[in-house]
């Protein structure tokens, strides 16, 4: 069924993990200091590039507040593996579905997290996924809709500090 | 060792324009190509690009992750039970991988 | 009285059929003086000494009798029936039975030809390589140990031993086999309603994953059973892991009214007489409890000597031992396999205290003392770990865990962890070909 199964085990990314919470970090005191950089990720300076994703992705129309919702956890605990939820509030028509929707970490190096296309044929708008996110930051996502509104919802979100394998 | 997709379906038999929720999850590493292996050159980018079901034989929804999305890609979605088919879910990532599942859905009534 | 009167009579009478045995064989068993021999040196090879006949230590005895034919083998272990605890939370609810979590030690001593000893151990004297059980004296050149964990009661109530036999006798935490096992089975099957509490010992701790399954398949059977129960998970943790997001939906969707998870409720005081716990999130009154304590390593490591401190000087309550090549660090003749191990990487901590990883480190430590014993050179492994756990009674759905260890650009050991969240039916049966692998490595 897959082919994933090919690659390298050994190259997988490090996952934030509370099972070492209890680590007395003492243990190792040459940690930390003299260590290579394990990333070049660099969290954005600012929400200019999402900005610019979002204005692109709306084509100079202005988005409704309302009908949209974003549902993110109080805090994420694990940023490596933070649940977000994205959902349409109003029942779709037979006539207007959702086109596309995006979802947008404004701090991350690249923010946009990712995209979804939908058909006449889903009927439904509820999705949910999980994001590595670099630091505390805030979230957007923005829905396109067939009939020409753009939707759209914000929210912040708290992470626990430690790398996220980014 | 063989990882198949994993598959969670609120109902293989839902009623005519019930909303089937579904749930599928694949281990892949989604290498951002932001790391550094361990002789320090940044670890190529090697992420699932693209997700998409099916059902009988027309796309539901595309989903595209990016970096951002991680590791052992986890996506939920929902769809009308418009019509009954085959629901088809195919992962395709940048360097070609492919993974693929496959379930029924019968209408009920 | 009368039947072991009738059973003293009786004794020359049956003595007279085995004339092969000598007069003393009639005697009074010799009195245990603190000298007393457990068992006299046979052939030339290495003496390596198990203490802990569980997965890590009847693997460990397994493999070194092939890796090294001519050692002399010894395990040493307490309980007289093997008790798995991997699977056991299954057995619970009776999606197994008894004879599938207990097995016979013999069968595999006898195969494997290592000497199983029923004891306790008692002292571990290092400088003299020996060890101290409750039928005498046995001495090593390489000694195992293999003893899982201790229930850290005192790290909860100080020296109230009152308090700690307490709450063990009542709230038993079930997290060793094997006595208190039948009692929590019992708890939930006379069970009639009320709150119950569970109390989650912090990291880090014996098979992280498994209280939340514990919650689950005691939930499920409160829900098929229409007994109105609430169940408290008491978490220090900021959240639910490993495999937060399949436990979560569980929760949510199976066992709403049942279980609520509550985070970063570390416990502060416990009251076992009059049900009450006052953790750092709130102060909870309970009809039932599983209270399970913080985890350290077993005993053993005490007597041993061989717990660590942290840069402070504290103890860490596991034993303090090189990551590599799982030898104590200052008794290169002493191994720690199992749950008992200290810290391994900064990255992750310890090595997820599971069976799998037991049985893994023991095959590992088998062939380094096979490499030392050749005087080969010492070549250092990593294990990987897996874990299935049940979330569903009906359908049978589990979620599972997979841990994959490198060694990094740092030089230390990294740890890529795999959360398969979505519950399917298939992963409980992958769940049982991997416990039968495991029973038919060690057990047979």
């Amino acid at each position: 069924m897959t082919s994933f199964a090919e690659i390298d085990r050994r190259k997988l990314l490090l996952t934030g993990t509370a099972l070492g919470a209890g680590l007395a970090s003492g243990l190792w005191p040459g940690l930390g200091s003299a260590q290579q950089p394990e990333s070049s990720a660099a969290p954005q300076p600012d929400d200019a590039e999402a900005d610019r994703i979002a204005a692109e992705f709306l084509g100079g129309a202005t988005p409704a507040a309302q009908g949209l919702v974003l549902d993110l956890p109080a805090l994420g605990d694990n940023p490596a593996a933070v649940p977000v939820r994205v959902h349409l509030t109003d029942p779709l028509t037979d006539t207007v579905f959702c086109e596309e929707l995006i979802v947008l970490a404004q701090r991350n190096p690249r923010p946009l997290a990712c995209r979804f296309r939908f058909t006449p044929l889903t009927g439904s708008v509820d999705v949910a996924m999980r994001l590595r996110l670099m630091e505390s930051m805030g979230l957007r996502a923005l829905a396109r809709m067939s009939d020409g509104r753009f939707l759209e919802a914000r929210g912040e979100i708290t992470v626990a500090a430690g790398g996220c394998g980014m | 060792m063989s990882r198949p997709p994993r598959i969670w379906i609120s109902n293989e038999t839902p009623a005519p324009g019930e909303i089937v929720r579904i749930r599928a999850q694949v281990v892949h590493p989604m290498e951002t190509g932001f790391r550094f292996g361990p002789d320090g050159q940044p670890l190529p980018e090697n992420i699932v690009t693209r997700f998409q079901a099916m059902l009988d034989g027309e796309l539901l929804m595309e989903w595209q992750p990016e970096t951002a999305v991680s590791q052992n890609p986890y996506i939920e979605f929902t769809f009308a039970a418009l019509r009954g088919g085959l629901l088809r879910m195919v992962w395709t990532d940048d360097s070609g991988d492919i993974a693929e599942a496959e379930q029924e859905i019968v209408l009920a009534g | 009285m009368i039947r072991r009167r009738s059973l003293l009579a009786g004794a020359p009478t049956l003595a007279l059929g085995m004339g092969l045995l000598g007069r003393s064989a009639l005697a009074a068993p010799v009195a245990l003086t603190s000298e007393t021999t457990l068992m006299p040196r046979s052939g030339s090879g290495p003496r390596i000494v198990v203490c802990g006949g569980g997965w890590g230590g009847l693997t460990a005895a397994r493999y070194l009798r092939e890796e090294i034919p001519g050692a002399e083998v010894i395990v040493l272990e307490r309980n007289p029936i093997f008790w798995s605890c991997p699977m056991s939370n299954k057995w619970l609810i009776d999606v197994v039975d008894t004879t599938y979590l207990t097995h016979d030690m013999l069968a595999p001593a006898n195969r494997h030809g290592y000497h199983l000893v029923q004891c306790e151990i008692t002292g571990i004297e290092r400088d003299r390589k020996l060890v101290r059980t409750s039928k005498g004296n046995v001495d090593y050149d390489f000694l195992i140990l293999a003893g899982g964990i201790r229930n850290a009661y005192d790290a909860w109530f100080g020296d109230d031993r009152a308090a700690a036999e307490y709450t063990r006798t009542h709230f038993p935490s079930a997290y060793i086999p094997n006595a208190e096992h039948l009692a929590l089975k019992n708890k939930i099957r006379d069970f009639k309603g009320g709150t119950i509490v569970m109390t989650l010992p912090p990291p880090p701790h014996r098979c992280p994953p498994s209280p939340y399954e514990r919650a689950c398949v005691m939930a499920w059977h409160f829900k098929t059973n229409n007994i109105p129960a609430k169940i408290l998970i008491l978490d220090p943790k900021p959240g639910i892991a490993p495999i937060g997001g399949g436990y979560r939906a569980a929760f949510e969707e199976l066992y709403p009214d049942i279980i609520t998870h509550v985070p970063n409720a570390g416990v502060r005081e416990l009251d076992p007489w009059n049900k009450r716990i006052m953790t750092e999130a709130g102060d909870f009154d309970f009809d039932e409890a599983v209270l399970m304590p913080p985890h350290q390593a077993s005993d053993m490591v005490f007597h041993a000597g061989l717990i660590g401190t942290d840069a402070e000087g504290r103890s860490t309550g596991w034993a303090d031992m090189d990551p590599r090549y799982f030898h104590a660090n200052s008794d290169d003749s002493v191994y720690i396999v199992g749950d008992s191990m200290g810290a391994i990487s900064p990255h992750f901590g310890h090595y997820p205290k599971s069976g799998h990883v037991a049985n893994y480190i023991a095959k590992i430590v088998a062939r380094n003392i096979g490499q030392r014993v050749r005087d080969q050179e010492v070549v250092a492994e990593l294990p990987d770990n897996l874990c299935y756990m049940l979330v569903n009674g009906d359908p049978r759905e589990a979620i599972s865990v997979e841990f994959l260890y490198d060694v990094g650009a740092d030089g230390l050991v990294h740890q890529t962890q795999i959360d398969i969240d979505v519950r399917t039916p298939d992963l409980l049966e992958e769940d049982f070909v991997w416990a039968q692998g495991m029973f038919d490595d060690f057990l047979r």
